[in-house]
């Protein structure tokens, strides 16, 4: 359980060691009806021709990523991810390693709040996708 | 007395970062025996910002908060300091397609100094510029180490200052909290106001400083085992 | 040389989608490819007892709505490519499996900046997320890129 007194600025999250395979980024893709004109995500030819590297993993699925591992911290305590920012510095590209880190780096005792930094990161320690975090502990 | 300065960072009031200065300044703080970092100088893009009043917040953490600016032009994203009322006149800081050399030389004789940032970075670095317009005058110093800089960046800025002999800075360009810090640049003299730092910049008595962690890459069998 | 466009587009309210309901299914899928364990995501047992009393989907199942053709007719593409380039989401209330979900969008800002790539036109879109109680259940900037 986590609690708000319990916590440090400086605590970290994580880091959440992932590999997202193509099979899961299609899953993804496909749930979210991005078939037709959204190639780059289900396919590596199509990524090319667009100018990428390969298939990449849609931002929304780098959101859904970052949040997690918040709300893996979180886990069933009662608090909420109230807020989630998002920048898709560099393309995320699937069957590589990629690292999910997470900072606490501010608390609001009146608001009962905590500030976390959160980054995707590559094999190369390269930042992909930074974001902040808004957590609300309830009573 | 040296002073190490971060001359290169982002607040909440740039459109992009959602870090509030307070928790910038208790980072260096907490971070104290990794970035020994004496002061900050915001650098919000596009803008002269004005806002807020750190006077406290500097006493309260002992560390220095300095406004500057970081603008787009024809040679890539470069940071002003010494901005004034002479400066905002002149130049509309929203435009991203400002001249460089106009940049330069008018700041320069309204005061300032122009420093342009992550030379080495495709398109808003001035590297990549170099290579098919002429060289620009009157630059003093380039920033050598960029917090966020991808592989070969950091390097290409290298080459450059290598080249044309540019005195080098670092700045961590941070756009989160935990990242501040991260580059900075080392002074010989003892900064206390944007007058001090416009003159040391000028001086040319520095060096960059990077406080990066060296990590490890994630091995390729740890990698596999989370699948 | 700022970016043109006509100020008028600025804060109009351009549609508010049909309801989508929130299909237990979905949700379960929406784990599995995010490879979410969380019982009160996964685990209607585990899940009576947790903080919402049932399964709820994950906070970031909400920027899966999407906006109808409609608001992509009459908002301006400034390139011929655009991407995807951040969110800034506040989740307000959890959404459930049986929600009947409406988007309803505007165009909060539109300006311009240089990166690795080129130049670009960001045109912010805001969206908010009601279920059919008429609650808010999370407003979204998204922020989408256009290369020039």
């Amino acid at each position: 359980m986590t609690k708000f007194d319990q916590i440090n600025i400086g605590d970290t999250l994580g880091p959440l060691e992932l590999f997202v395979s193509k099979d899961q980024c299609r899953a993804y893709a496909k749930l979210m009806g991005m078939g037709e004109g959204a190639g780059r995500f289900t396919d590596d030819e199509a990524a090319k021709k667009e100018g990428l590297p390969g298939m990449i993993l849609p931002g929304n699925m780098s959101l859904g990523l970052l949040s997690k591992l918040v709300t893996d911290w979180i886990g069933s305590s009662n608090a909420w991810l109230k807020q989630m920012s998002t920048t898709y510095r560099v393309p995320v590209q699937p069957d590589h390693a990629i690292t999910i880190h997470g900072f606490i780096t501010n608390k609001n005792p009146a608001e009962q709040t905590a500030e976390i930094d959160v980054w995707m990161e590559n094999e190369e320690a390269e930042r992909l996708v930074t974001g902040t975090a808004t957590v609300e502990f309830r009573k | 007395m040296s002073t190490i300065l971060d001359l290169h960072t982002h607040s909440e009031a740039s459109e992009d970062s959602r870090a509030p200065v307070e928790a910038y300044l208790n980072w260096i703080k907490l971070r104290a025996a990794e970035r020994p970092v004496d002061g900050i100088v915001l650098t919000e893009h596009r803008q002269f910002n004005r806002g807020g009043d750190y006077r406290a917040l500097e006493d309260k953490f002992g560390t220095l908060v300095l406004r500057a600016s970081e603008v787009e032009t024809n040679y890539g994203h470069m940071l002003v300091f010494g901005v004034n009322d002479d400066m905002v006149k002149r130049f509309d800081f929203a435009d991203v397609h400002l001249d460089a050399q106009t940049l330069i030389n008018e700041v320069a004789r309204m005061g300032g100094i122009v420093v342009p940032c992550h030379p080495g970075r495709p398109n808003i670095g001035m590297y990549e510029h170099y290579q098919n317009k002429p060289p620009l005058e009157n630059v003093v110093a380039v920033e050598a180490l960029n917090g966020g800089s991808r592989k070969g960046e950091d390097e290409r800025s290298a080459e450059l200052i290598a080249k044309y002999g540019f005195a080098a800075t670092g700045g961590s360009d941070s756009h989160l909290v935990s990242l501040i810090g991260l580059c900075a640049t080392k002074f010989s003299a003892y900064i206390k106001t944007i007058e001090d730092l416009v003159n040391e910049l000028k001086a040319r008595n520095y060096e960059p400083v990077d406080f990066r962690p060296r990590r490890k890459a994630v091995p390729h069998a740890v990698a596999m085992e989370s699948r | 040389m700022a970016v043109e466009y006509d100020p008028a587009l600025i804060n109009k309210v351009f549609e508010v989608t049909d309801p989508v309901e929130v299909k237990a299914d979905k949700i379960k899928r929406y784990c599995a490819a995010l490879r979410e364990t969380n019982p009160i995501y996964t685990d209607e047992e585990a899940a009576k007892k947790g903080p919402y009393g049932g399964i709820v989907a994950p906070p970031s199942f909400a920027v899966t709505f999407r906006n109808g053709r409609h608001f992509f007719e009459n908002v301006p593409r400034f390139g011929r490519r655009g991407f995807d380039a951040g969110k800034d989401v506040e989740f307000v209330a959890p959404i459930r499996p049986g929600d009947k979900v409406t988007l309803t969008s505007h165009v909060k800002e539109i300006f311009e900046k240089t990166g690795r790539t080129g130049t670009m036109v960001f045109v912010v879109i805001r969206s908010t997320l009601k279920n059919q109680k008429d609650e808010v259940l999370a407003h979204i900037d998204h922020r989408f890129m256009n290369r020039t």
